[in-house]
């Protein structure tokens, strides 16, 4: 921040918790503009409202450019009407409020112009000299310049800690911290990260920051909250794309252009299938069909994606434009929608997509087998039949018996209608009414409920004349005695029994559900089949105010024009033969994003990596590189490593690699009281463990973590009294099951259910993210019902009794031996003999202990 | 905020909670520490009722003859009063009379329903919103709009922004607090009352009903209670000896007076949830001798009690599972049912607030997703029910800054939409947010390269209603 000489002399009204404002101002301009009067809407009493503006200008002053602010020119008489009205200020006044501009700080919301750097393609900088890695010499340089020394090396258990949960989320069990604590070589800690770079776990951890990104959820989110497909075989996908360290711009490529490439050589070229899987990035946001209508749906599907796109491969908030011109980036309104236009070809549907892993396929297939084994002739099953089976006759023996206390009605007719052996109705009859009544039932319209009426009214007459018509209620069927078994006001069946109904027909609806979400349908979106079948693709326009019924001018797809240069339509690349014009759209944008010239791809990816290693992004805002974020503070080392990140053939693993063993990243995480904010990397930032590291970690411990990879999420139990607050939804349904298996229970936190209107609570309490929006950082917030959570919850008590347990197996009964090895196995460390005493005189039992040692804050924080 | 303010909050605070814990959890940075409204305002808190399903404001709040007269016949094809309503199941068709008559009462001569004969006398308090429209007409969107200002999920909802907004007074219970329906979850479960884009410290904890209002808050049974202490005095000197040998500490000190804190919350909350120290009156004023109206008035009556305690936030929820204000069908059965439910409980929030001197600083909000045709949808049975209506919602609001009396906006004499300008509903929340002393284009938070509001594109300030 600049310094303000001159102030002094102007003098100055501050406020309370504002910037100082020059007392002229508050003077000459109060009088209309105060808090209470607001003329114009404009305020002058302190700095924050006068860049605010009024209702006329906007930001009244643009910080160090007094030629571009209204209030300057308007009291110089520039910009009518003149400030004051009816006055004019000295020409001292006005040099001083002009001078008091020039010193104000950049304006970074109106300083659209000026910050290029986002659309630039980085230049390879020079390493600064200085250190072994050059992650180093880059913060080096800055370090120094703020005359500031890095932190030591931090003791080798501490950064094994740190890479434990940094790379696979979970802490390092006894037996891995002994062997790299007791390796000696240079390149322990080498080999310690690619031991853990090649350990599948890691592909749990971090794809679960991708599945943060990309509002991972597997319901609606609206009307109902009902599942929504598949969505766990994307899950899978991303996990496994980590885990082989798929190259990113294929990575990015998948994830927009599945099902949509061509080959080069053949005519009728079949799209590989499996590409549909990536794919489900274009469906994972809340969407139903809720309701609206159709075209709203549609373009707010479109809106989405395009501004989801956007915001996670390229940084750049570009929803913003939907409505309007985006007001602090350049990005006009027209490019919102020449970028939408890219996804017009979609078709929202899911997609069969069979196995391809063969461990996989086997599994599903048993699985597949399995239920519907038991749902043809399982146990439940059975008893839901013979329930049925033996309610049926009483039901149609009750609605006999009430119809015997009323005349006959409509309802008779209806049912003697249905009789395949009416002696009443001849079959013609019989046929005529069938479709009557459908068409009346199937629209509801007055005209065919009349058609009905007027059919049935002289038939009613006939069936009082009849003898023969006792045995219409055998017609009622099994559907229908469901009916009444749902209806709370039953005269025929007791509580008990519409209990009992209940419970069985969810048993049977929990195997159909477990049954689809083993089917091989992957949740999704498709190409419409377009010309010669079908239609052409609808043009797109752009839209008044984001407003899908105020269409105005058309444009054709094409690249953001501040990357780009030009606002020229793309050339969409097409197939050899022209076979499949809706194909080949999504392709063109997938691969000039995923794409070494374009200028922030790779800065954004490499800026997320050293996110989740050091809490914080070079540019700290990481889905938004544009002017309302935040200014990187090493752009340089951001480039240099983007260049890195692009030569090593977009591997993400090898950036890891650069980075942790960088020396500012294997630093201790203390180093005196300077450098507060840690912006400048004088020390390791301590950070406290994420809800999924916390809940996977305790697991873990305890030694019960279920490995289990992949496959259909599963249901950890709820805390008891939420359960029944919880797991109805509307109209009754299931909103939780139950697992299949109890260590289906015990399963990574990535494999849980994702239901948009139910985290955990205590995964919320934990700030893990609602699944949404793009989350691109959680918070980390300290609360008591974080605290309630761990001291009481299920979690805590539970695995503090197994892991008791287990080190009581392993230490021996000696309280001081076991105390050891539970300091050991959760804080990885030995207690000192302060410690020792302390806990061994502590009263409580061993899973005491092993409670506090997991709520403590050296648990819960790494550093 | 200033240090004397704080220090006579140190005084005050209801438990006398002082010493560093308190100072932690109130340090500027941390996220419930009290913050100053941006404009001088009555209301300190609120109350907000919120009935799920959609309401049927003609059957309770809007007097319209034209529904008598016309009851059974066609809907007119009036130009402007159906306009493009896009009705849920049915097309337009035979208008239905309200099953109960409305009457005027008090002073301000307000129409209510004579099936809510306790709310009706205290009509006189309420300021009443006619003719509001929401985005979508269906729940699921509906109730997000309402109570989040975005029809998609995601967004922080009223309390968070609220409670980030002014922070609370009381450390010892959750700055916002969710009392559900007994019977079943609320569409849209946590997402309406979800922190959205804010950080997870300012989203909604559900109180529930029985002895552990909050999720794990009490200790298992296993341990007693001097076990837990025994356990957190160890964790207190682990956690102290860890932050001594450290610098940059506020994180772990605030997570240090978090525990001191949960342990509190753990005597305070059953406390708080236990009527039984309220006096047989009381009792009866909210309906608790009534079996139909049991439920919610302990949920208005618990309202009370928060607001008490100095809880910022309020979310009381009526409506659940086949109970809700939904009603497609047999109006005649389920209205002057959902009427009982919450008349005496409603009426009685208000009366012993003011009677308290409580109603002056909490801002009571009546709401729904929406509002309800004036014709069938029900086609099939003889028992006639309401559509669902995006633009008819009626809120009412009552107590701090709310202009006793006074009325705004007007429906079309169906009322199937304002006869005016329809209102949006972030007007509704504008000014909720104004009486609360928040200024809605100065409450923001920066996602996703924007300043979000709660009022979105923003909302005008209903001042017609504001004292």
């Amino acid at each position: 921040m600049r310094t303000w000489p001159f102030l002094a002399a102007i003098g100055l009204a501050v406020c309370a918790g504002a910037a100082p404002v020059p007392s002229v101002l508050t003077a000459k301009c109060g009088i209309c503009h105060s808090d209470k009067t607001k003329a114009s809407d404009f305020v002058v009493s302190d700095l924050a409202a006068i860049r605010k503006g009024g209702k006329k200008h906007g930001a009244a002053v643009v910080g160090g450019h007094p030629e571009k602010s209204p209030l300057l020119l308007m009291i110089k008489g520039e910009l009518t009407p003149r400030m004051p009205l009816g006055g004019e200020l000295t020409a001292e006044e006005v040099a001083s409020v002009e001078s008091w501009i020039k010193g104000l700080p950049e304006d970074k919301a109106v300083a659209k112009s000026d910050w290029r750097w986002p659309y630039e393609k980085p230049v390879k900088p020079p390493v600064p000299p200085l250190a072994r890695n050059p992650v180093d010499s880059f913060i080096l340089a800055k370090l120094n310049a703020a005359n500031l020394k890095p932190a030591p090396p931090a003791a080798k258990r501490t950064l094994a800690r740190r890479v434990y949960f940094d790379l696979i989320g979970l802490p390092p069990s006894p037996s891995e911290l002994d062997a790299f604590l007791s390796d000696n070589s240079d390149a322990a800690y080498e080999k310690l990260i690619d031991k853990l770079l090649a350990d599948p776990r890691y592909g749990e951890r971090w794809g679960r920051h991708w599945l943060d990104l990309v509002r991972y959820g597997e319901t609606s989110g609206l009307e109902g909250d009902g599942a929504i497909g598949n969505a766990w075989r994307y899950r899978d996908w991303v996990v496994g794309a980590f885990n082989q360290d798929l190259p990113y711009d294929r990575f990015v490529l998948k994830q927009l252009a599945g099902g949509d490439e061509h080959s080069r050589t053949r005519n009728n070229y079949a799209p590989d299938v499996q590409g549909h899987v990536p794919l489900g990035f274009l469906r994972l946001a809340p969407w139903d069909r809720s309701n609206l209508v159709a075209d709203e749906v549609r373009q707010n599907y479109l809106s989405e994606i395009t501004s989801t796109t956007a915001s996670v491969f390229l940084g750049l908030t570009l929803g913003c434009a939907r409505c309007h011109d985006h007001k602090y980036d350049p990005i006009p309104q027209k490019d919102f929608y020449r970028f939408q236009a890219f996804f017009n070809a979609i078709q929202v549907e899911n997609v069969e997509v069979p196995y391809k892993d063969e461990e996989l396929k086997r599994r599903a297939e048993a699985k597949i087998k399995e239920l519907q084994a038991l749902l043809k002739d399982g146990p439940d099953r059975k008893a839901l039949d013979k329930m049925e089976a033996d309610l049926l006759p009483r039901f149609r023996a009750g609605r006999r018996s009430t119809a015997a206390t009323r005349p006959l009605n409509i309802e008779d007719l209806r049912l003697e209608m249905r009789r395949k052996d009416s002696t009443t109705f001849t079959p013609a009859e019989r046929l005529r009414h069938a479709e009557l009544k459908e068409d009346a039932d199937r629209t509801l319209d007055a005209e065919e409920k009349k058609a009905l009426d007027n059919y049935e009214a002289p038939l009613l007459a006939r069936l009082k004349e009849s003898t023969d018509i006792d045995k219409r209620f055998d017609v009622l069927t099994v559907e229908e005695l469901r009916g009444e078994l749902a209806r709370s006001t039953s005269r025929i069946f007791n509580a008990e029994e519409r209990e009992r109904h209940k419970e069985l027909s969810e048993r049977i609806d929990t195997l159909r559900r477990r049954l689809g979400r083993w089917q091989p349908s992957a949740l999704t979106v498709k190409n419409v089949s377009g010309p010669p079948n079908g239609p052409f693709i609808a043009p797109t326009h752009v839209l008044t105010r984001g407003d899908y019924r105020q269409p105005a001018e058309p444009v054709e797809a094409g690249f953001l024009t501040a990357i780009a240069g030009k606002p020229e339509p793309a050339v969409i690349e097409q197939d050899r033969y022209r076979q499949f014009p809706t194909r080949g759209w999504r392709l063109t944008l997938a691969k000039w994003i995923a794409n070494k010239d374009n200028p922030l791809t790779a800065r954004v990816m490499v800026n997320r990596i050293w996110q989740h290693h050091f809490g914080t992004g070079i540019v700290a805002t990481p889905s938004d590189f544009g002017v309302n974020g935040e200014r990187p503070t090493h752009p340089e080392l951001l480039d240099w490593l983007s260049h890195a990140f692009i030569e090593s053939g977009w591997s993400v693993k090898a950036m890891h690699r650069l980075i942790m063993t960088s020396s500012t990243y294997c630093q201790s995480a203390e180093n005196g009281a300077a450098d507060a904010d840690n912006r400048l990397y004088s020390r390791f930032p301590r950070r406290r463990l994420q809800a999924e590291e916390i809940r996977d970690g305790i697991l873990y411990l305890s030694n019960r973590l279920n490995p289990e990879r992949g496959g259909p999420s599963v249901f950890p139990p709820l805390p008891a009294d939420l359960a029944d607050f919880a797991r109805y939804g509307r109209g009754g349904a299931l909103m939780w099951e139950t697992n299949e298996n109890e260590a289906d229970m015990r399963r990574r936190s990535i494999y849980t259910f994702q239901r948009r209107s139910m985290p955990l609570p205590m995964m919320a309490a934990f700030d893990a993210p609602v699944f949404s929006e793009s989350c691109d950082r959680r918070s980390a917030t300290t609360t008591p019902l974080q605290a309630l959570s761990l001291m009481n919850g299920n979690l805590v008590q539970e695995e503090s009794q197994h892991l008791a347990a287990l080190l009581a197996k392993e230490a021996g009964p000696e309280r001081p031996a076991q105390i050891r090895a539970a300091f050991q196995r959760i804080l990885h460390r030995a207690p000192t003999p302060e410690e020792t005493d302390r806990f061994s005189s502590f009263p409580g039992t061993l899973d005491a202990l092993c409670r506090v040692l997991l709520n403590s804050n050296e648990f819960l924080f790494v550093e | 905020m200033p240090n004397h303010s704080r220090r006579d909050f140190l005084n005050t605070s209801w438990l006398g909670l002082g010493g560093l814990a308190l100072q932690n959890m109130l340090a500027a940075d941390a996220p419930l520490a009290l913050k100053p409204a941006h404009i001088p305002a009555r209301a300190k808190r609120c109350i907000f009722l919120f009935m799920e399903g959609g309401v049927s404001q003609m059957e309770l709040f809007e007097n319209k003859p034209a529904l008598v007269k016309l009851a059974g016949r066609q809907m007119p094809k009036a130009e402007g009063t159906i306009g493009e309503i896009a009705t849920f199941s049915a097309a337009p068709n035979r208008v239905i009379p309200p099953v109960a008559p409305l009457r005027q009462h008090g002073q301000s001569g307000r129409w209510i329903t004579t099936l809510m004969p306790n709310l009706a006398k205290q009509v006189d308090d309420l300021a009443f919103i006619h003719g509001i429209k929401v985005d979508n007409n269906n729940h699921g969107p509906a109730v997000y709009h309402t109570l989040t200002g975005n029809q998609f999920p995601g967004s922080a909802s009223i309390g968070a922004w609220v409670t980030y907004g002014l922070g609370t007074e009381n450390q010892d219970l959750p700055g916002f607090v969710v009392l559900g329906d007994p019977r079943g979850a609320t569409i849209g479960g946590n997402g309406v009352w979800g922190n959205g884009f804010l950080p997870a410290a300012y989203q909604g904890t559900i109180f529930r009903n029985g002895n552990t209002p909050i999720v794990d808050l009490h200790r298992p049974e296993s341990l007693t209670a001097k076990q837990q202490r025994d356990e957190l005095d160890l964790l207190k000197w682990m956690n102290e000896k860890h932050m001594g040998e450290r610098t940059h500490t506020s994180e772990l000190d605030a997570r240090i007076a978090a525990y001191e804190l949960a342990f509190r919350m753990q005597s305070k909350a059953p406390e708080l949830v236990d009527v039984t120290s309220e006096t047989e009156a009381t009792r009866k004023m909210y309906g608790l001798d009534d079996p139909m109206s049991e439920a919610f008035g302990r949920q208005c009556l618990l309202a009370r009690r928060m607001v008490e305690r100095g809880v910022r936030y309020v979310l009381a929820l009526h409506g659940a599972g086949g109970d809700r204000w939904d009603d497609h069908g047999d109006v005649a059965g389920r209205i002057p049912k959902h009427c009982r439910e919450v008349d005496k409980p409603v009426a009685g929030l208000l009366q012993d607030l003011k009677s308290r001197g409580l109603l002056d600083e909490t801002l009571v909000v009546w709401a729904s997703e929406m509002g309800r045709t004036p014709f069938d949808n029900n086609l099939v049975t003889d028992k006639p029910g309401r559509d669902h209506n995006q633009y008819g919602l009626c809120v009412w609001m009552a107590g701090g800054g709310v202009k006793a009396g006074a009325t705004f906006g007007e429906t079309d004499e169906l009322s199937v939409r304002a006869a005016g300008e329809p209102i949006p509903v972030r007007d509704v929340h504008a000014t909720l947010l104004r009486l609360l002393g928040l200024d809605q284009e100065r409450l923001t938070y920066l996602h996703a390269g924007r300043y979000k509001k709660l009022t979105d594109i923003g909302g005008r300030v209903i001042r017609e209603i504001i004292a």
